[in-house]
C-alpha cells in the first residue's frame, strides 16, 4: 500500500510529462496512475470487473446519486434507435444500454405514433459484447428478470473492443458506454468500430471525462479522491478498484483530444456533449 | 439582402453549386451544432460572413469554422477536416434529396428519412444525427423551392410587360406551385414550422423569399417602407399558403383569384394609407384653426374686460 502509494506519486510526476507519448510509443500504459505493461492492463482490468461485477449496478448508482441512469437515457435518446437496426453495444456487460435500446424499439407508445411494420421489428438485433464473462452473466439474469430471456433480438457476445468478431460495415450503431477508458489501445478500439459500421452509422460513446470549472473541479477531485474508495470498500468491499477507477478517469484523454481521436480513426461529424459540467461526455460521430 | 446583392453582382451561370452548398450552411447559422454544452460555446459566427468571399473559391466553405473548433493547432489535419466536413453536409442533402419522394406517403416525418437513407444506400442511423430532425426535411424543402425560384427568375422570367402587383402575383404562384406535389402532408410541415424551436430559421427562410420576390418586382427601397413592404407580401403568402390547403377547385383555380384579389388589396392599402395620412392632416388643419379662432376671441374679450388696463 505504501510502495503503491509513493510510486504513484513519483509516476504521476513524470507520467503528466510522458502521458500520450507513453501510451502511443513505449509499451507501457496507464492502470490508473500506475505504470504498467501493456499484456498486464488488460489482465488488471479483468480482475477490477470481475471482482466489482456483483456490485456494478449498485455502486453506479451510489457513486452517481442515480445520475448514470439521467445519462444512459441521453446516450438512448441521441442514437435515435429505430426498428430492424443492428447494434452493438460494447463494454455494455450488465445491459443497461442495451435493456434501453431495446425498449426505445420496441415500447408500445412508439410504434403507435410511427408507421413500423413487424418484419422490421423482428430484424431488430442488439449485440451486447463484453471482455469480461462474469459482467455478461450479470446481464444475462438481468434479461432472464425482465423476461427477455429467449428474446431473439438480444445477444450476448463476449469479445474484445481492439479485436471485434463481427463483420465489416455490419452494424447500425455502435455504443459504448463506461467502457472506453478501460480499453489497452484506445486508438485500436476506434478502429474496430469504425470497422463494423455501416456507411452511415453511428458511434456514440458516453464517459467520464474532465472538469474545467475552477470549484467544481475541486469539489468534484475531492469526491472522486475521498469518498469513491471509501464507498467502494463500503458497499463493494473493494477498495482498490474503485480507486483504479478515479484514477483512470484522470489519465482518460480530455474531451477536445477524445474528440480528434475519434476523427483521426475515420469519423465525421465528430461532436461532444458535456453532462453535468463536464464530469460526463457524450462524443458522437458518423461513418460516411 | 446582401447576399441577393452580392449574388446580382457575381451573377452568372457557373455558380449553381456553390449555391446550393451554401443553404445548409445557412442553416448552421441558425442552429448550434458541434461542441454543445453548458459551457462551450460553438464557434460558427464566422459562417454569416464567408459566404461571400468564398463563394468563387470552391464548395467547401463550411471547413475553416468547423476545423478551429476542432483545434488542436494541428495545421494540417486543417484541411483534411474541410473535406469530411462538406461531405456529410453533402451525405446529408442526397439523403434528405432522396426523402422527399416518400413525403407524400409518410409525411415529414423520420420514417420518410429513414426511407430516404435506404434509397441512397446508407444506414437509417444517420438520421438520428441530423439536428432537429423533421425541421431539417422541411428546411431543406424550402431553400430548394427558393433556390428553383431563383433559377426561374434567373432563366428569363417574362416580368416587363407586367405591371407589379401582376409580377408579384406570377412569383408567388410559381412558388406555390412547386408545393402542389406536397399539399396532402403541407398542413404537418407548417405545424413543424410553427414549432419554437424551429420558429427562427422558419422566419429566416420565409424573409429570404419575401426578400427575393420584392427583388425580383424590381424594388429599390432601403428605407422604412422596405420592412413595411416585406411584411405585407409575408401576409400576402402566407394566408394564399393557408388557402390553398382547402381548395380543391380544378388547378387550385380559387387559390389564384384569392391571390390576386390579396395582391390588388395590398395595393390599394399602400393608397388608402396615404389618403388617411392626407385626411389627418386635414382635420388637424382645421381643428388647429378654430382652437386657435377661440384662444384668440378668449384673449379679446379678457383684454376688452381689463378695459385697456396696463398693457
Amino acid at each position: 500500500m505504501a510502495l503503491r502509494s509513493v510510486s504513484r506519486r513519483l509516476g504521476s510526476r513524470i507520467l503528466n510529462h510522458r502521458s500520450f507519448v507513453a501510451s502511443i510509443h513505449s509499451h507501457a500504459t496507464s492502470f490508473g496512475f500506475q505504470e504498467v505493461k501493456e499484456e498486464e492492463k488488460s489482465k488488471l482490468v479483468g480482475n477490477v470487473f470481475t471482482n466489482v461485477a456483483s456490485s456494478y449496478d449498485i455502486m453506479n448508482d451510489v457513486m452517481s446519486g442515480g445520475l448514470h441512469r439521467l445519462w444512459k437515457e441521453r446516450l438512448v435518446g441521441k442514437l435515435s434507435p429505430f426498428a430492424g437496426m443492428k447494434h452493438l453495444d460494447v463494454a455494455g456487460g450488465t445491459g443497461d444500454v442495451a435493456f434501453r435500446i431495446y425498449d426505445a424499439v420496441y415500447s408500445v407508445k412508439r410504434r403507435a405514433l410511427q408507421k413500423v411494420d413487424e418484419v422490421s421489428l423482428e430484424e431488430t438485433q442488439i449485440y451486447v459484447c463484453d471482455i469480461n464473462p462474469n459482467m455478461l452473466n450479470v446481464g444475462k439474469q438481468r434479461a432472464a428478470e425482465r423476461g427477455l430471456r429467449d428474446n431473439k433480438s438480444l445477444v450476448w457476445v463476449e469479445g474484445d473492443a481492439e479485436a471485434l468478431s463481427f463483420d465489416d460495415n455490419s452494424m447500425d450503431g455502435y455504443t459504448i458506454a463506461f467502457g472506453i477508458r478501460n480499453v489497452t489501445h484506445i486508438e485500436k478500439a476506434l478502429a474496430e468500430a469504425y470497422r463494423v459500421l455501416k456507411r452511415g452509422g453511428r458511434f456514440l460513446c458516453l464517459e467520464l471525462s474532465h472538469v474545467e470549472i475552477p470549484i467544481f473541479k475541486n469539489l468534484y477531485d475531492l469526491y472522486s479522491f475521498q469518498v469513491i474508495p471509501n464507498l467502494g470498500e463500503l458497499i463493494a468491499g473493494d477498495r482498490e478498484s474503485y480507486q483504479y477507477l478515479v484514477e483512470s478517469v484522470r489519465r482518460f484523454p480530455p474531451q477536445e483530444r477524445f474528440a480528434s481521436m475519434i476523427a483521426d480513426a475515420g469519423f465525421e461529424k465528430v461532436e461532444y456533449e458535456n453532462l453535468v459540467g463536464g464530469v460526463v461526455a457524450i462524443h458522437s460521430a458518423i461513418k460516411l | 439582402m446582401y447576399r441577393t446583392a452580392a449574388k446580382r453582382l457575381l451573377a452568372g451561370g457557373g455558380f449553381t453549386t456553390t449555391r446550393l452548398l451554401r443553404f445548409p450552411k445557412l442553416r448552421s447559422t441558425i442552429i448550434p451544432s458541434s461542441y454543445t454544452s453548458g459551457l462551450c460555446t460553438s464557434s460558427i459566427g464566422g459562417n454569416t460572413e464567408s459566404p461571400m468571399d468564398n463563394q468563387s473559391v470552391n464548395p467547401n466553405q463550411s471547413g475553416p469554422t468547423v476545423s478551429s473548433s476542432t483545434g488542436t493547432g494541428e495545421g494540417q489535419r486543417r484541411h483534411e477536416s474541410r473535406k469530411p466536413r462538406a461531405e456529410f453536409q453533402e451525405e446529408q442533402a442526397r439523403v434528405l434529396s432522396a426523402s422527399l419522394r416518400h413525403v407524400p406517403r409518410l409525411g415529414w416525418t423520420e420514417e420518410a428519412m429513414m426511407a430516404g437513407s435506404r434509397d441512397v444506400g446508407v444506414s437509417p442511423s444517420i438520421v438520428g444525427s441530423f439536428s432537429r430532425k423533421e425541421a431539417a426535411l422541411v428546411e431543406f424543402f424550402m431553400d430548394e423551392c427558393l433556390q428553383l425560384l431563383m433559377d426561374r427568375i434567373d432563366s428569363g422570367l417574362d416580368l416587363q410587360n407586367l405591371i407589379p402587383s401582376e409580377r408579384i402575383a406570377k412569383l408567388i404562384r410559381i412558388r406555390l406551385e412547386m408545393q402542389v406535389p406536397y399539399m396532402s402532408k403541407w398542413p404537418q410541415a407548417l405545424s413543424i414550422q410553427a414549432h419554437p424551436l424551429n420558429v427562427p430559421t422558419s422566419f429566416k427562410q420565409r424573409a429570404m423569399l419575401v426578400d427575393e420576390i420584392w427583388h425580383a418586382v424590381g424594388d429599390g427601397a432601403s428605407d422604412l417602407d422596405w420592412y413595411v413592404k416585406r411584411t405585407i407580401l409575408g401576409g400576402v403568402y402566407s394566408t394564399t399558403e393557408i388557402y390553398m390547403l382547402t381548395d380543391d377547385s380544378l388547378e387550385h383555380r380559387d387559390t389564384w383569384a384569392f391571390l390576386d384579389d390579396r395582391v390588388k388589396d395590398a395595393f390599394d392599402l399602400k393608397k388608402s394609407i396615404q389618403e388617411a395620412k392626407y385626411f389627418a392632416e386635414d382635420i388637424g388643419a382645421g381643428v388647429g384653426k378654430s382652437v386657435q379662432g377661440l384662444m384668440n376671441g378668449v384673449m379679446q374679450t379678457m383684454s376688452r374686460r381689463s378695459g385697456g388696463s396696463a398693457f
